[in-house]
């Protein structure tokens, strides 16, 4: 299943060119199978899938996957809303540029979602991690000619891959804490399932504790998620993320990319939920909530708005899933769970309809809009739906999940005391934020049209499809919570986010205690209006009130908060660019390293092979081969000695071409070498080379100077060590090399089976049956080499076309 | 870089050297498997046969007459390079298209190999005898590996020839 979306992004060239822009039904239906089928798994058991991966020795990586509530809602999420996507940029993409691109990478990023859903083992989840930010920086940076574009795509892919490597740290030390706690006493990366970190969840606890690793471990895996999910101060990627065109917005950045931030947080909950965990993540959501939530008001853009709302919910989820212990009840992993649902619905269908809003109406600016019901009637009933999800406003369906925050944090400060009762008064003020701007968002399709607005025309139906859909979804789950206030209940719903709830929940005491709530009701999960004014329910309904007040004074909120955001201290982002400006200080070293001109890199180049080599020997300590007898003909002897002398005269060449040819001198004596020693091939290619090198070498000097210019001597003394040091090396090699002499001569074995054999039948197969042994090895026994070798050739004569002939073809001609 | 007209004595000596070059180019890439020869041998003796024309005549009269090559234009389509106003040389197609050639030839001598049966590039001689005048022939599949490796080299060598020389 996890393969389909990635054969589909590979197919996507060949299905394109035959289908044209309709590729985006095709990638519809591809992430319609996979919802299917993860529909299929949900009704199969909770287990887990796993084959061998890398199997060396003292090191196995088992690629695993595990079908359990949680990744079934984030499965069901990136297929679900995937199909959406697709049908939507049918229409959306209609005239933008790159479509193909596009679709592959957007279906590489599904498969890449759903890997990272069911991925169980550690490095499963991390290469499917990586996957997903990779894909999101190809598609945040869609407009590739854009600045801003660019920077968005760049600041998203350092922000989530470092948070990722932050997580691997995390991984790894969790790994090799591994073998103390598993039955096996081998370790492993298998993050969930049987004999798994997570079943022994106290064990890993208490052997982290013992070394005094557990909170890095948390803080670095914590830093993963909120790098991932945008969690305050690691926000600042969301909102430059909506440069992507829209559907990649709603998609990766509200439903699903941002998502697995949130994923990890539920998916290590039951293996690390403690005291230190609570107070990690409740403050990291709380704070992200309230601070992303100020900021959204602040916006001006309706993407981005709905990016920092995203955060803001984000936040909503970790806090929900931050809350552990008995002491809460059981309303952390059901805030949590529930509101990932709840948010998925709500805001990709804001997303769609602020991407209607943009394609038709031609701007994203919130003070240019205004009263687009009478134009958009479809849209503003969608949003009409979801804006009220998203303020929380009874009975949508982000009121009940944010009941379920309210209630949780309520109880943990009942419970705790203390600072503690900071929580529900910071919950109670985020949401006062999220109300006001949700009501921002709505009022774009109420009230009086804007003059300058001109005429919006009417979105083709793929586009309103998907939106209502959602919107649709989201409505049913509002429903459902009236429905069961008056007793009935959803059943199929319910017991899914139970489901959800189970994989999320800790293994001690927050199971028990819902044993017990499970023992009393019917089904463990349910909501519905609050019927008596609790608690949650009074900070409810005071969230709706103030927010009805604060909205009069909406625009000089939104001044307060920009004129906040203006103060470069307080905001992340100034951080960001001052870090990245730092780094990019370093191009000072460029001018010293990459100078551009082929000497340096040559210099760099044979010096460090020379010294690899030297060192190489050094450290096996060879044996240098002692010197027993030195006779020579006397042939050889001359043409070494003609030989040598050459190589001596290029040194004194007073030009370039006197240069050339005293070198091919040198050239054709090592060709006669070759003939001395009996080696008629070699020597013939060595001829023609050389020979074709000079006139090459005569064509090209025509374009340098005639005569060397004065050099200085230092630079002088440096290219004549290097030389030397290049000289001795090849030497010692050429030493070394020919001294070892084993019997067993691969030539023999050439030599036994190439010849052409004495007993003339029809077919000779095996071997080469040719008398030059040179050819026979080179087009039989070593073919497969000479084919690469003939693939470089051409390589090369391609490369010296794009080099030469094509250099005004490219961007600076 | 043709100031000088070169002397009809060389003009005359290249007419009648290149045939003996590219003949002696031919025998060493066919009596490659069983003398001193081979594909590459031959294909950089051929090279170099053209380099000779090419140093005598120049390089338009050695692409336009013996080769009908066909100009590719040097700038894209519809790209800001216009007023042409220096004639730029323009890159041959047809070297090329005999890398091309060349690559095919040997990849699909081995992909035979793989068809009947055998590993990839499994060379095989069959032996004809009693043919008038030669008594016995031999013929090895490595021959066609063999030329391919010619066609790459010639086509490779030719087109850093053309190109550098150009410049």
């Amino acid at each position: 299943m996890l393969a389909l979306p990635f054969v589909g992004a590979a197919a996507v060239p060949f299905v394109y060119r035959v289908l044209g822009e309709r590729t985006a039904y095709v990638a519809a239906l591809v992430a319609a199978a996979c919802f299917g089928l993860v529909g299929y798994l949900t009704a199969g058991p909770t287990g887990l899938v796993s084959w061998q991966w890398i199997d060396a020795p003292g090191f196995t990586v088992t690629l695993s996957f595990y079908v359990d509530g949680l990744s079934l809602l984030v499965g069901f999420l990136a297929s679900g809303i995937g199909v959406l996507i697709f049908t939507y940029s049918g229409g959306y993409m209609h005239d933008e540029p790159g479509k193909l691109k596009f679709y592959a990478t957007l279906l590489a990023f599904m498969g890449s979602m759903l890997g990272v859903a069911f991925a169980a083992d550690l490095v499963a989840l991390f290469v499917f991690w990586e996957l997903t930010s990779i894909s999101s920086f190809i598609l945040i940076g869609h407009y590739t000619g854009s600045e801003s574009s660019q920077y968005a795509a760049r600041k998203s892919m350092l922000i989530t891959v470092a948070g990722g490597l932050f997580m691997l740290v995390g991984f790894l030390l969790l790994y090799t804490i591994s073998p103390a706690v598993t039955d096996s006493g081998t370790a492993t990366f298998l993050l969930v399932g049987p004999d798994s970190l997570t079943a022994h969840a106290d064990g890993v606890r208490a052997a982290l504790e013992a070394k005094g690793l557990f909170v890095p471990t948390l803080v670095l895996i914590g830093i993963g998620a909120a790098a991932k999910s945008a969690q305050v101060p690691l926000h600042i990627w969301l909102p430059n993320a909506m440069e992507a065109p829209t559907p990649v917005s709603a998609f990766l950045h509200s439903a699903t990319m941002v998502k697995a931030g949130v994923y990890l947080v539920g998916r290590f909950r039951p293996l690390m939920g403690t005291e230190e965990w609570q107070l990690l993540f409740v403050v990291m959501g709380l704070v992200t909530m309230t601070i992303a939530a100020m900021l959204a008001v602040a916006a001006s853009d309706i993407k981005e708005l709905l990016a920092y709302s995203t955060a803001s919910h984000l936040g909503l989820i970790i806090a929900g899933f931050g809350i552990v212990g008995a002491k809460a009840g059981t309303y952390g992993a059901e805030t949590g769970a529930f509101h990932i649902l709840n948010h998925a619905a709500f805001k990709a269908a804001l997303f769609l309809v602020a991407g209607i809003v943009a394609h038709e109406a031609g701007t994203r600016m919130l003070d240019d809009l205004g009263g687009l019901w009478r134009d958009l009637p479809i849209a503003a009933g969608v949003a009409f739906v979801a804006a009220l999800g998203m303020a929380g406003v009874p009975p949508f369906n982000g009121f009940y999940s944010k009941e379920f925050l309210f209630e949780a944090t309520y109880e943990l400060a009942h419970a705790s005391g203390g600072l503690w009762w900071l929580l529900p008064v910071v919950a109670v003020f985020g949401s006062v934020f999220t109300f006001l701007y949700s009501i921002r968002f709505l009022m774009l399709f109420f009230g009086e049209k804007p003059d300058e607005l001109g005429h919006v025309h009417t979105p083709p139906w793929t586009m309103r499809a998907p939106a209502v859909v959602l919107a649709i979804v989201a409505g049913i789950i509002g429903i459902g919570g009236i429905l069961a206030t008056v007793g009935v209940h959803i059943d199929p719903l319910e017991h899914f986010v139970q489901r959800v709830v189970d994989s999320a929940s800790m293994h001690g005491g927050e199971a028990a205690a819902h044993g017990a709530e499970a023992a009393t009701e019917s089904h463990g999960f349910s909501y519905h209006l609050p019927t008596s004014p609790k608690p949650a329910a009074i900070m409810s309904a005071v969230t709706i009130g103030v927010g009805i007040v604060a909205y009069q004074f909406y625009g000089q909120l939104r001044d307060g908060i920009r004129w906040l955001r203006s103060i470069p201290v307080l905001s992340a982002n100034w951080y960001y660019d001052s870090i990245v400006e730092g780094v990019d200080r370093s191009r000072l070293i460029e001018s010293t390293i990459q100078t551009g001109l082929l000497r340096t890199y040559a210099l760099a180049l044979f010096l460090a092979v020379s010294v690899m080599t030297l060192a190489a020997y050094g450290a096996t300590a060879v044996q240098l081969p002692a010197f027993t007898e030195f006779a020579v003909a006397v042939p050889m002897a001359i043409v070494l000695l003609v030989a040598v002398v050459s190589a001596l005269a290029v040194t004194r060449a007073p030009s370039h071409i006197a240069g050339v040819l005293t070198l091919s001198i040198l050239g054709f004596m090592v060709a006669i070498f070759y003939i001395l020693s009996d080696a008629p091939d070699l020597a013939l290619t060595q001829l023609l080379i050389e020979t074709l090198v000079l006139v090459l070498f005569l064509l090209v000097l025509d374009k340098i100077p005639a005569f060397y210019g004065e050099t200085r001597k230092l630079l002088l003394a440096r290219d004549a060590v290097v030389s030397g040091i290049v000289g001795i090396t090849v030497f010692l090699t050429v030493l070394v090399t020919t001294s070892a002499n084993p019997s067993n001569r691969i030539a023999n074995f050439f030599l036994d089976r190439g010849g052409v054999p004495g007993e003339h039948g029809a077919w000779i197969l095996d071997h080469g049956g040719g008398a030059n042994i040179v050819n026979v090895i080179l087009v039989d026994f070593r073919a497969f080499d000479t084919m690469g070798e003939i693939s470089v050739i051409a390589m090369a004569a391609l490369s010296v076309i794009t080099l030469i002939a094509m250099r005004e073809r490219g961007e600076t001609g | 870089m043709r100031e000088h007209q070169p002397t009809v004595i060389a003009q005359t000596v290249v007419r009648i050297v290149v045939p003996i070059i590219l003949l002696t180019a031919i025998s060493l890439l066919l009596q490659g498997h069983n003398a001193p020869g081979g594909g590459f041998i031959a294909g950089v003796l051929t090279a170099a046969a053209f380099a000779l024309v090419y140093i005598i005549y120049g390089l338009d009269y050695f692409e336009t007459e013996i080769l009908e090559r066909t100009i590719l234009p040097r700038a894209l389509p519809g790209s800001p390079t216009a007023g042409d106003d220096e004639p730029r040389p323009a890159i041959t197609k047809e070297f090329g298209e005999m890398l091309a050639i060349g690559l095919t030839l040997a990849a699909g001598s081995g992909l035979v190999a793989i068809a009947l049966g055998y590993p990839f590039l499994t060379q095989a001689v069959l032996f004809v005898e009693h043919v008038p005048l030669y008594h016995e022939l031999e013929f090895a599949s490595a021959l066609a590996f063999d030329l391919g490796v010619y066609f790459v080299v010639v086509g490779g060598l030719l087109t850093v020839l053309a190109v550098v020389g150009a410049e």
